[in-house]
């Protein structure tokens, strides 16, 4: 087999986006992506959901003046 | 259409993003969800100046954001003083192999000045363009475009990382060379 796979397909066409400063392959920009889904991924308490489950009963208020 | 229906099932889909986004911004676990608290009240009070086939993401986001702001400024320069501790304790050491460091790049990430980080974290992370950003910041998308760059160029100073985007073969040769366990 060659050995010529290595970079092309990883490269790809794109590989200086510029104008991008956070393109996917900057260090920076995975690293935020990285530290960012590990905050998405973060289990939600349930507060939240019975927070909008209590806004949702509470009857719709009159506009106040 | 009618947005009222959907309307607690969207914000639940948003709730993910908007932890992560309220984390970034204040540093603080806490504080973070008694954002998204705030966020999500105040979103439901206003859910009839929401303009449905709009961005709804970014209609929270601009809250969330507003609301930290408000915050700030109600507790003075405390957030300040706080930052100077942080910033002084601070000492990054990438490791010898060139690989970043998930705590060390979250160090660097806290120094950054807040509008520089939320611009970073907007475009960078969250997936919003340089237009919603500058929605969600009520300025200039110049101004945007002007932070994210600051903020990259900060972050690569704190992390000692080279400014070249583009990590080629030979950051990939390194690292395989480098690699001797096993």
């Amino acid at each position: 087999m060659t050995k010529q796979t290595s970079g092309a397909a990883s490269a790809g066409p794109n590989r200086r986006r510029d104008g991008e400063p956070l393109g996917a392959n900057s260090e920076i920009g995975r690293k935020l992506k990285q530290y960012y889904d590990e905050l998405v991924s973060d289990e939600v308490p349930d507060r939240f959901a019975q927070l909008l489950s209590q806004l949702e009963q509470a009857e719709p208020e009159q506009q106040k003046d | 259409m009618a947005a009222s229906l959907g309307f607690k099932g969207d914000l639940l889909a948003t709730i993910p993003g908007l932890r992560a986004f309220a984390m970034s911004l204040s540093q603080n676990a806490d504080r973070a969800d008694d954002l998204v608290q705030e966020t999500l009240v105040k979103a439901w009070d206003k859910q009839s100046s929401f303009q449905p086939g709009t961005n709804l993401k970014a209609w929270l986001f601009t809250i969330l954001r507003n609301e930290f702001y408000s915050q700030m400024r109600k507790r003075g320069r405390e957030v300040q003083d706080s930052e100077g501790l942080l910033t002084a304790r601070l000492a990054v050491h990438p490791s010898q192999h060139g690989r970043l460091d998930l705590d060390d790049f979250r160090k660097a990430l806290e120094q950054l000045p807040e509008d520089q980080r939320e611009a970073i974290i907007l475009i960078g992370a969250s997936g919003f363009s340089y237009e919603e950003a500058a929605e969600i910041c009520g300025c200039a998308v110049g101004t945007i475009k002007s932070r994210v760059s600051r903020a990259r160029n900060k972050l690569q100073e704190i992390l000692d990382i080279s400014g070249e985007a583009d990590y080629g073969p030979d950051a990939i040769a390194a690292q395989v060379m480098g690699s001797t366990v096993g």
